[in-house]
């Protein structure tokens, strides 16, 4: 992997990065809340794919992805699990409106 | 203990309170018998959380609850004096060992010795209630009354007197220290005094005026007179039991701890009224009961070692002493009121106040074998003996010394004013209407109460404050880890710009 | 190839590998139940007899006691001086003692919160769940504690959060805990992705992951220094996040307070001390690249000191003021690790070891006392609301041995002797006196004062207890079954213990605070 390429991914996981922080902070829809952290763990799965390019490490890079993947898909599936239930028991996805914990 | 067997009987959790008074006489014997600097601050701590747990051992009560809080968080304000000062001690010696920090002092830098005296002035002043600590120990008076003798009056403060008297001879070359002890002391004393003698509520008067005989035992430490300072403790502890279960015997039958509301019990409580009088004799300091001997031996050291001004405060908080003394037998005892049934103390509670009466009237003859006891355990302490030999000649010593010393009496000269002073008040209304600014601030602790309010307000209110930041929201939770990062990022540019 | 296998790696590998079959097990015998009930009813027949409990608490706590025996042999061997390691593929295992600390932590909060829990929940259906992710997480903070290199840290790191998820939102039928799972997850995502990028700088930078190779790689100069001092204040903040450390710690509170007691107890006593340890690990491979971890370090022991304290003041639920009361606590770790890390104070690692190890104990001991009391007081009666500070009025007269657990835990806590909280703070602050740094003395006494700050709201709590007028829920409250008083009773005996003889602990601290003093020394010259 060429310095470009790897300039060129870092790039893209700092924009990736960003969006994903910035639906959390402004979204408030659960489900949305989802689709933003997940935008966000695409990031770092592309910085591990370009770490073991950079590295000279490539099919350890890969491994490392693959087994990010594999983990934040457990995360996504029991947040959405934890959406449906919000929604049974509250009757909204709105964070403010679920939102009574506080102080 | 033995007074608690009529004072608490009938009441619940008698378990606990046993358990936590034997719990606290092991302490404070560790305490003293401790060459550990780490086991002193172990039993320290304790004695401040047995302390807490039996002034607030009647829970129901808020009053009690918020003087057991107040007690346990001011002996510990100064606590972190006495646990930094230990710490330190620590790094420089390498060891808790108290006989070897003692020998090693000299070698360490000065600046860190001032540090620990004051950290260990600080810490003896919260224990011993003196200025600027002294309002927890009123406020701790919300306990059962033989714990307010034991604790409040007998041990525990004193350990604070304990632990400066010593440590004394290593600090004592600091410079300026010596004069804050006898400063402490003095002030305490004195405005310990005033306060007692504007107070209605019995237990409060013998409170206030056990923080200014405290002051008494610091100002002698500060004077250099170590000797003086151990005496009069031991004869405080003594006549102070004595008054405080005396009053015990009193609230328990009368059912009030207000002194305007009480009067006339002489007749009904002929014991009670006679042991309280020897206790008020001796912290009167009128001869030949025990009180006066060790006043007097510390008015003494003080007139020929001490600041003169200091003297004079002394002087004046002896006087005030037996006014406020004989205010307060004259409202419990002697003071018109209406008839009503009271009954005179239970036989428990006379067995353990006979013994104490007859302490109170006996204990200055140990003077001598005391003096020589000291001498010999703690012979850094004593470069100059005050009487040559120990025993019963030594006390005869000592006590034909304080009789020929000149301030003596005047002393005693100031104590009878004081009482003639309360005598024939009534031509003195007119300015005892003028000082009433001064009473009222007596009365509210000379604003020493609306700082700690005004702490504890403060402390409350920025808890209170912070928790709005708690907004349970999750873009805000999101948004302070992202704040986090950033901060974190800074501060690590910044450090490994500084080359770190 | 099993049979190669060191008996140590049962330790982890037990617990989760039995975790699915308990799982499976309870289920069945849930079923089983259900069906002759059913059975029973419609034959129109009163019950007959109540079936026993189901056995899934037992096959659990088999499990954990079990996975003690390895723990022990391991504990022996590197006694003798042993170095326990285990390599399959690319995935490094190493026993040294740090993990021997944590596992012992681990191991015995978990065998007493698995005795705890049988009762507590054993009146719900969905008990086996519980077990089961009891189980897996146990064994994945095990395996964090071992792991040697830094994915394998993650890797453990997250398994052991995705099982904490579903334990805190166990009630997912109650909107409260729903909210706190859900902070719980997101933020805590967050935090692990940080981490993910942060080893992926440092994996692009050296191209290795072991713990071992980086640090002479990175003390040898090896990458881009920006992008490594930039991953390790995202290990801070990531691993900061699971730790608690303010400002990350806005999930805590809720996540601690709205979980069941049993998991409070583990979540507060072991879970944040696993982030504090992964983050040790992580970040010692950058010791030699800057001196700002330990101050960084410091800096948030002290916030997190005073913020916890300050939250803490003015609760009136009793688990979210110990919730928040683990905030300052974390901060007194912090405190000796920072002194470890900036100054090299053997002593300060032991403390914060040591501290690490009373705290589990007073800590879980106090979630589990008032998890007992909110049993007998709320759960019991059917009731999902919070335990409040004026409920407990009474308690000492009704449940005295509860009572007395729950006031040495909240007095160790406040760190007055003769309790173990007293001996671990002070070896900390002896640690900061002894750097000579007026700084790190400032540090001290600031945290003594804390420390007494923390009565403020310590004390008020046990002299609720001990009023004699009960509140109405003491006076109708249920019994609180044998079995959740036994794991009180022990540990009580622990924080005594601990804080007579401190030096009980030193088998398992010196090794720990050596091990932390080792990795942080720099090998290279910068």
């Amino acid at each position: 992997m060429s310095n470009d390429a790897w300039t060129i991914a870092m790039a893209a996981v700092l924009g990736l990065v960003a969006i994903g922080i910035y639906g959390m902070l402004i979204v408030r829809n659960l489900i949305k809340v989802v689709v933003a952290l997940q935008i966000f763990a695409k990031g770092t799965i592309l910085v591990m794919v370009a770490a073991g390019g950079i590295s000279g490490k490539p099919a350890v890079g890969q491994s490392l992805a693959i087994t990010v993947i594999v983990a934040d898909t457990v995360v996504t599936v029991m947040a959405l699990a934890l959406a449906i239930q919000v929604r049974r028991w509250c009757g909204t996805l709105d964070t403010r409106v679920i939102s009574r914990l506080r102080r | 203990m033995v007074f608690s067997v009529d004072y608490l009987r009938g009441e619940e959790g008698q378990g606990r309170y046993y358990a936590l008074v034997l719990f606290f006489i092991g302490a404070m014997v560790g305490l003293v018998l401790s060459a550990n600097l780490l086991m002193v601050v172990i039993f320290w701590e304790i004695t401040a959380l047995c302390s807490w747990a039996l002034i607030s051992f009647n829970n129901d009560d808020p009053k009690a609850v918020a003087g057991g809080i107040k007690a346990l968080i001011v002996t510990g304000l100064g606590g972190v004096g006495l646990l930094a000062g230990s710490l330190a001690i620590y790094a420089q010696v390498g060891s808790f060992d108290i006989p070897t920090f003692m020998a090693r002092a000299n070698g360490f830098p000065p600046r860190l010795l001032a540090w620990i005296g004051f950290g260990f002035l600080a810490a003896a002043a919260a224990k011993s209630a003196q200025f600027p600590f002294q309002t927890w120990l009123p406020d701790a008076m919300e306990a059962p009354t033989p714990i307010s003798a034991l604790i409040h009056a007998a041990t525990m403060v004193n350990a604070g007197v304990y632990l400066l008297a010593r440590f004394s001879p290593v600090f004592s070359g600091v410079p300026g220290w010596s004069l804050s002890v006898l400063a402490v002391g003095a002030v305490s004393a004195f405005i310990a005094a005033t306060m007692a003698a504007v107070a209605n509520d019995l237990k409060r008067v013998l409170a206030w005026s056990t923080v200014s005989q405290l002051g008494f035992m610091v100002y002698a430490i500060g004077a250099g007179a170590v000797f003086q300072s151990q005496f009069h403790l031991l004869s405080h502890s003594v006549f102070k039991a004595l008054l405080f279960l005396a009053a015990g015997a009193v609230i328990h039958s009368v059912g009030t701890r207000d002194m305007r509301s009480m009067g006339g019990l002489s007749r009904k409580m002929p014991l009670t009224c006679a042991v309280f009088i020897i206790g008020s004799l001796a912290l009167a300091g009128i001869p030949p009961v025990n009180g006066f001997w060790s006043k007097e031996m510390i008015l003494g050291a003080g007139l020929t070692r001490g600041p003169f001004w200091a003297y004079i405060i002394m002087l004046v908080t002896v006087g005030l002493t037996a006014l406020y003394t004989l205010r307060c037998v004259w409202m419990v005892f002697f003071a018109p009121a209406e008839d009503r049934h009271v009954h005179e103390a239970g036989p428990a509670m006379k067995v353990a106040l006979i013994p104490l009466a007859i302490g109170s009237l006996v204990t200055w003859l140990l003077a001598g074998p005391f003096q020589a006891l000291l001498e010999r355990t703690l012979p850094l302490h004593f470069p100059a003996a005050v009487a040559d030999s120990g025993g019963l000649k030594g006390t005869w010593a000592i006590a034909s010394e304080v009789l020929t010393a000149p301030s003596t009496w005047i002393a005693l000269g100031v104590v009878a004013l004081g009482a003639f002073l309360w005598t024939v008040r009534s031509p003195f209304k007119g300015i005892g209407a003028r000082l009433r600014p001064v009473r009222r601030a007596a009365e509210a602790g000379y604003g020493f109460e609306a700082i700690n309010r005004g702490i504890m307000r403060g402390v409350q209110g920025m808890g209170e404050g912070l928790r709005s930041t708690q907004s349970g929201l999750l873009n805000w939770n999101v948004a302070a880890i992202v704040m986090a990062v950033i901060a974190v990022l800074c501060a690590v540019w910044l450090v490994a710009g500084q080359g770190g | 190839m099993i049979s190669q296998w060191p008996s140590w790696i049962w330790m982890i590998a037990l617990p989760i590998v039995t975790s699915p079959f308990i799982y499976l097990l309870g289920r069945l015998f849930q079923r089983a139940r259900d069906a002759s009930e059913l059975k029973q009813r419609l034959q129109g027949r009163a019950q007959r007899k109540p079936w026993r409990a189901n056995p899934v608490r037992w096959v659990s706590l088999a499990v954990m006691l079990a996975s003690c025996v390895p723990f022990v042999a391991a504990w022996r061997e590197l006694a003798d001086g042993a170095s326990l390691q285990f390599t399959v593929g690319i995935v490094a295992l190493k026993f040294d003692g740090i993990s021997l600390l944590l596992s012992a932590a681990v191991l015995v909060l978990g065998v007493l919160v698995s005795i705890f829990s049988g009762p507590y929940i054993g009146h719900e259906s969905g008990q086996e769940k519980y077990h089961a992710l009891l189980n897996a997480m146990i064994g994945a903070m095990l395996g964090l504690g071992c792991a040697a290199d830094l994915f394998n840290l993650w890797v453990w790191f997250e398994t052991a959060a995705i099982a904490s998820y579903m334990l805190v939102a166990y009630h997912s039928d109650r909107a409260a805990s729903l909210e706190a799972g859900m902070k719980y997850l997101v933020q805590n995502s967050v935090g692990s992705m940080l981490v993910l990028i942060g080893i992926g700088l440092v994996f692009s930078q050296t191209g290795t992951l072991n713990l071992a190779q980086l640090r002479t790689a990175i003390a040898a100069g090896t990458g881009s220094r920006p992008l490594l001092l930039a991953s390790g204040a995202l290990f801070c903040v990531g691993f900061g996040v699971k730790i608690a450390m303010v400002p990350m710690h806005t999930w805590l509170p809720d996540a601690h307070s709205q979980a069941p007691s049993g998991i409070s107890a583990m979540l507060s006593g072991v879970v944040i001390e696993t982030g504090l340890v992964a983050l040790l690990r992580a970040l010692s491979v950058l010791a030699d690249l800057s001196s700002a971890w330990g101050a960084i370090l410091l800096a948030f022991g002290a916030v997190n000191m005073i913020v916890g304290n300050l939250l803490a003041l003015r609760q009136t639920q009793v688990k979210r003021l110990l919730a928040f009361s683990s905030l300052t606590h974390v901060g007194y770790m912090l405190l000796g690790l920072g002194f470890a890390v900036s100054f090299g104070q053997l002593e300060g690692a032991q403390g914060g070891v040591f501290h690490l190890l009373t705290h589990a104990a007073m800590k879980g001991l106090a979630f589990l006392a008032a998890g007992s009391l909110l049993f007998a007081l709320r759960v019991a009666r059917g009731d999902s609301g919070p335990l409040e500070a004026a409920d407990l009025a009474g308690a000492a007269r009704r449940y005295p041995v509860t009572a007395l657990a729950l006031t040495v835990a909240l007095l160790g806590l406040g760190g007055l002797p003769p309790l173990g909280g007293f001996m671990s703070k002070w070896q900390i602050f002896a640690s900061g006196v002894r750097t000579g740094s007026p700084v790190a003395i400032a540090l001290v006494v600031f945290a003594v004062l804390n420390s007494l700050l923390s009565l403020a709201y310590y004390a008020p709590l046990v002299s609720m207890m001990y009023r004699k007028a009960p509140s109405d829920v003491v006076t109708s409250g249920a019994a609180i079954p044998t079995g959740m008083t036994v794991p009180l009773v022990l540990l009580v005996l622990v924080v005594v213990a601990l804080g007579v003889w401190p030096a009980l602990a030193n088998g398992l601290t010196v090794p720990a605070g050596q091990v932390v003093l080792s990795i942080f020394s720099r090998q290279g010259g910068m």
